[in-house]
């Protein structure tokens, strides 16, 4: 780890190394995905192409005749290879079919979809951080900011809201087609169901970084010359998206294949979810070709934001003369005070209520009753107490999701720390989808109650890895580190003192926003055995299970929702008072 | 201004790759457009294609139920076969049927002709994977004359007729086969509706055929949408963007308005396999206890929100003419009483498994988990996706499974079902059931030729298999068509082969 900044170049070769090596494993792991779950591929493919086929032995032979199976895993990758470079990427061992142009018309729709969803992501940041730009560019910035609204967008799970635009905007009102994918009009509510919670994100993230920019001296001085408010803010956006830019890529980027829900929702033939019919099915060559498309795209993102990042810096990232970044002392206001007591109240009271009652007791003629002295939430289909189920569910679903949370982050902030050699392994992380992990982890473990979670840190770890690398950049290139460093400081004083401090407290805030969707994540993968098992309640999995009901019973999916929001506002606004107590 | 001009070529850089972006998508969709003008129906199907709607596939039942190919018979309501291709046939010993031709054309303008129908069979046998209807048979087709088929059986079939009725066994003309083993009934076929376009697994466009032997077919054309989503289905049909919805899921129903929702008896019964092969269930006594703790019509109201019939056996209302031959099952093992079970499963779980791939599962299963929690077992559920768990399923590694099964196969004969799954060599024999008595109740009905004895001798089978507790079946399923009000003639077909022919129109 080199701490002090050097004028040289720096070496290319360990990036580009560690984007081959990462890519190679990747792929390689997925070439031999059946060998590894040890699941037979001809059983899958037969299943896949005919439901009620019976699995003799000699149909089961069959299959693997004619995919030449016996070969072993090498001579399928090697055939894979060696067709790539004249585009031909092997034929679908379920369809039969020419693998490259299913791949190149899934691609080209989820590409199309993520633009979309990148216009409502910068629309929604944008209005998120508008009153800071506002205020800032006036100087008029005193009070410190909770980010609940930021909160509240980024705890609202994407195939809710998916489904909840539909039914709404796609039959009720009729605005847009409720599912298809038919020219730019059926783009609309996809994107926004995609857009919301991930420019939520990333604006909750800018919204906080914006106030230190405002307040560098250089702000102060282009005001008392009397410069435009909107020259003043341009600059500080300029100052501070660098820090923001890599967040892209595992935000936005990554649901070109890990937008799987919402696909489904819209009916939309992309990318997700045909390399997760192909993985289920254990299609390989479709898998393989699917994988190696996310990966180029990832990398190609990584490569792009970082010459982004370059050029929005410049010359003063290069000589080592940025400025570090370092919030004002805000007053933190007092209402904030009272929605971190009420978010606390609300979700002990939740879990007090809730662990006094069944959360299992079925009762098949009290289905779907909405909420009422006897059930304050409402029952589920089965007519389970939703007060219960949510109750019971609190511990365990936060506290896997804080554990994972903080797996993740830690991972992220210990492989930031060597950017190199972390920036291949990043990218491509940041664009697989966690079902593809959480396939390949079934498949080694089998099913088991910690296979979600080793899932999910498995690829989660990228955004934070990504945040940390970045937010070092700036850092190093500041110049009280090489003051530090004249003064004699050695390495563990720089971390501890000066690297730590300017990268935990985003890392934090980070951390904290995308609890909600890990909580998600983790639920999704109980498809494939992972995660604890039915009919344990688990937030997630009262979400996704009850979603068939959100429109004849909507207190089904509000409940569950609503205690994630709460959570997520929680999480949010208690940092946010941890760090003015601190401050 | 340098980041005006900078931000301007951004932005016209930006323009064409958006553009760019956008024309595969809307390429695709051309065919959607006009959808539903001019009469033209709008169908939302569930199962997408997996081989490009080749016959040897999933994709079969697709080619039957909008009338695209058809085989030498049909099946008619109560399961007997009728003339299709073929406008009589007769049988001449033992293994040789002939079959009579009758006056029709493919869609590319070929005739139907005692070659094209050997062709179209040899085509089927030859197939690798062998199409499931073929699975236990060996057939040979010869042609006699210009329109007579001398089809052959290397061992008796008395059910060949039913057989052919198999979109497995459709007839396509020569073109449709290509030299890799890949079958394309896009114009190929001889029904009244002809596939002009698929577009990978989302659309497909079909027009009339006007030369169909059984006259015009009413609706100019169909637009087909592959839906997998059962709430998007619903959706589509609610929006009025379908005419057509098949399949929509039980959580949808109450939405739809009355008198778009149609429900047919379906042949699919839900039962609770219990694995005798080892584990808890090895126990005769606590297989009938938990046959005795299980209500599936507890479900029907619940999980299956009223579609679906409480179950009466194996076979259900789906198949007209189980009820009146139905035998009493007699001889059942007694079961354990709840204050002995916790004794007698020795503080083992019984581990009990469903899948997620039909919706309803999932949820029956947590109901039964209570029931038999009642009856003194402590439950452990795995659900997952089938494909996950199916050599789990075949080991025997799970005590009980929540399992959804089609009853009568391809050949619309219930012999094939209670083979594979219930005797002792039955290939997808999850009960893992070795019962002398109940091999011998199956080989009785499947050796019977007689159409009434065999209904008969396969009831007798199905008390058998009861008697034995390795099944208790739960409902009855019921599929939910959603037909938009002003559709008229959609065949409601129990063995979901048949959705739009000739008749089906907008009003």
């Amino acid at each position: 780890m080199s701490v002090a900044h050097t004028s040289a170049r720096p070496l290319l070769w360990p990036t580009a190394a560690g984007r081959l090596l990462a890519g190679a494993a990747l792929l390689g792991a997925v070439a031999a995905l059946p060998w590894l779950s040890g699941a037979d591929p001809a059983r899958t493919v037969l299943r896949a192409r005919s439901a009620d086929q019976n699995p003799t032995p000699a149909e089961l032979d069959a299959v693997r005749r004619q995919l030449g199976l016996d070969e072993g895993p090498l001579t399928h990758l090697a055939h894979w290879l060696r067709g790539l470079p004249g585009g031909d990427a092997g034929v679908s061992w379920v369809s039969g079919e020419p693998v490259m142009p299913q791949v190149a018309t899934a691609l080209s729709v989820s590409l199309t979809l993520m633009l979309g969803a990148f216009a409502v992501t910068v629309l929604v940041a944008g209005l998120l951080c508008a009153r800071t730009v506002f205020l800032g560019s006036r100087r008029r910035l005193r009070r410190d900011r909770a980010g609940g609204t930021a909160a509240v967008l980024a705890a609202l799970p994407k195939f809710l809201l998916a489904s909840v635009l539909a039914t709404v905007c796609g039959v009720w009102w009729g605005w847009f087609p409720s599912s298809g994918w038919e020219g730019p009009q059926s783009m609309v509510l996809p994107s926004l169901a995609l857009g919301i919670p991930s420019g939520a994100m990333l604006g909750g993230l800018l919204d906080q970084a914006l106030p230190a920019a405002f307040h560098e001296p250089w702000a102060r001085t282009a005001y008392a010359v009397g410069l435009p408010p909107g020259h003043i803010a341009r600059n500080a956006l300029r100052r501070t998206l660098p820090g923001m830019l890599p967040q892209l890529l595992p935000t936005v980027v990554a649901l070109v294949g890990g937008a799987v829900a919402v696909e489904k929702i819209f009916n939309i033939p992309g990318l997700g979810r045909l390399a997760l019919d192909a993985a289920v099915a254990q299609d390989l060559p479709v898998l393989q070709t699917a994988t190696l498309a996310l990966v180029l795209l990832g990398v190609s993102a990584g490569v792009l934001i970082r010459a982004l990042r370059h050029a929005l810096l410049g010359r003063p990232l290069r000589d080592g003369a940025l400025p570090a970044l370092h919030r004002p002392p805000l007053t933190v206001p007092r209402s904030l005070r009272w929605i971190t007591a009420a978010c606390a109240l609300a979700l002990l009271a939740l879990v007090t209520a809730g662990l006094l009652r069944d959360p299992l007791q079925v009762d098949t003629a009290a289905r779907l009753l909405p909420p009422s002295l006897e059930h304050p939430l409402g029952t589920d289909a089965l007519g389970r107490d939703l007060l219960a189920r949510l109750g019971h569910g609190a511990l365990r679903t936060a506290g896997v999701a804080l554990a994972v949370t903080a797996v993740s982050a830690l991972t992220g902030l210990l492989l930031g720390m060597a950017p190199r050699a972390s920036a291949g392994p990043t990218e491509v992380v940041s664009t697989l989808p966690a079902v593809l992990a959480g396939l390949l982890i079934a498949g080694v473990t089998g099913p088991s109650v910690w296979g979600a979670a080793c899932a999910v840190c498995v690829v989660g770890w990228s955004p934070y890895a990504a945040q940390t690398a970045a937010l070092l950049e700036q850092e190093r290139a500041s110049g009280h580190i090489a003051a530090s460093v004249s003064l004699g400081a050695g390495r563990l004083h720089l971390v501890r003192r000066h690297l730590l401090p300017a990268v935990v407290p985003p890392l934090v805030r980070n951390a904290l926003l995308r609890l909600p969707t890990t909580v998600l994540v983790l639920a999704s993968l109980g498809f494939l055995g992972l995660g604890e098992q039915p009919p344990t309640p688990e937030w997630g999995r009262l979400l996704s299970e009850n979603q068939p009901y959100a429109e004849l019973a909507p207190w089904v999916v509000l409940g569950p929702a609503a205690a994630l929001v709460v959570l997520s506002v929680l999480a949010v606004t208690g940092s946010v008072q941890g760090r003015g107590k601190g401050a | 201004m340098r980041t005006t001009s900078r931000g301007l070529i951004a932005a016209l850089a930006l323009t064409p790759l958006l553009a760019g972006c956008f024309a595969p998508g809307d390429s695709d969709d051309g065919t959607g457009a006009g959808a539903g003008s001019g009469g033209r129906l709008r169908v939302a199907l569930a199962v997408p294609p997996v081989q490009a709607l080749s016959p040897y596939s999933n994709d079969a039942t697709v080619l039957s139920k909008l009338s695209v190919a058809e085989g030498l018979t049909a099946l008619d309501r109560n399961g007997t076969a009728k003339p299709a291709l073929a406008k009589s046939w007769k049988q001449d010993g033992d293994t040789t049927w002939t079959f009579e031709l009758r006056d029709a054309e493919f869609q590319d303008g070929t005739k139907v002709t005692a070659e094209s129908v050997v062709n179209a069979l040899d085509h089927a046998s030859a197939a690798k994977p062998k199409p499931r209807v073929l699975s236990d048979v060996t057939l040979t087709a010869k042609a006699e004359d210009a329109d007579t088929v001398t089809l052959t059986t290397k061992s008796p079939d008395p059910v060949l007729p039913l057989r052919l009725a198999s979109p497995a066994l459709a007839i396509l003309s020569a073109k449709a086969y290509a030299k890799d083993g890949a079958v394309s009934p896009v114009g190929t076929g001889t029904g009244p509706f002809e596939i002009t376009r698929l577009s990978g697994k989302t659309k497909a466009t079909l027009n009339r055929y006007d030369g169909y032997w059984g006259g015009k077919a009413k609706a100019p054309g169909i637009d087909v949408s592959w839906i997998a989503d059962g709430t998007a289905r619903a959706n589509a049909l609610r929006g009025g963007e379908t005419d057509i919805a098949e399949w929509i899921p039980t959580a949808q129903a109450k939405l739809l308005d009355k008198a778009t929702r149609h429900e047919v008896p379906s042949v699919r019964t839900d039962s609770l396999i219990l694995n005798t092969r080892g584990g808890l269930f090895a126990d005769a006594g606590l297989r009938a206890a938990a046959r005795a703790a299980v209500d599936g019509s507890a479900l029907v109201d619940s999980v299956f929100g009223g579609h679906a019939d409480p179950a009466q056996g194996l076979f259900g209302p789906a198949v007209p003419w189980a009820a009146d031959k139905r035998v009493k099952v007699t001889g059942r093992a007694a079961a354990t009483p709840a204050a002995r079970v916790k004794s007698e499963t020795k503080g083992r779980t019984l581990r009990l498994a469903t899948y997620t791939n039909r919706a309803e599962l999932p949820e029956a299963a947590t109901v039964l988990q209570q029931q038999l929690e009642k009856a003194g077992f402590t439950v452990k559920q795995d659900v997952r996706e089938y494909t996950q768990m199916e050599s789990d399923l075949l080991a025997g590694k799970y005590d009980a499974l929540v399992f959804s099964r089609v009853t009568l196969l391809d050949t619309g004969d219930a012999v094939d079902y209670l083979a594979s799954d219930f005797t002792s060599e039955g290939v997808y024999n999850i009960a893992g059931l070795k019962d002398p008595a109940v091999d011998k109740a199956i080989r009785a009905a499947a050796g019977e030729r007689d159409t009434e004895r065999r209904q008969e001798k396969i009831m007798k089978a199905e008390a058998e298999i009861l008697r034995t507790d390795a099944v208790v079946p739960l409902v009855h399923e019921q599929a939910l068509q959603g037909i938009a009000p002003d559709v008229e003639g959609v065949i409601l077909d129990p063995r979901e082969r048949s959705l739009i022919d000739v008749d089906t129109h907008l009003k």
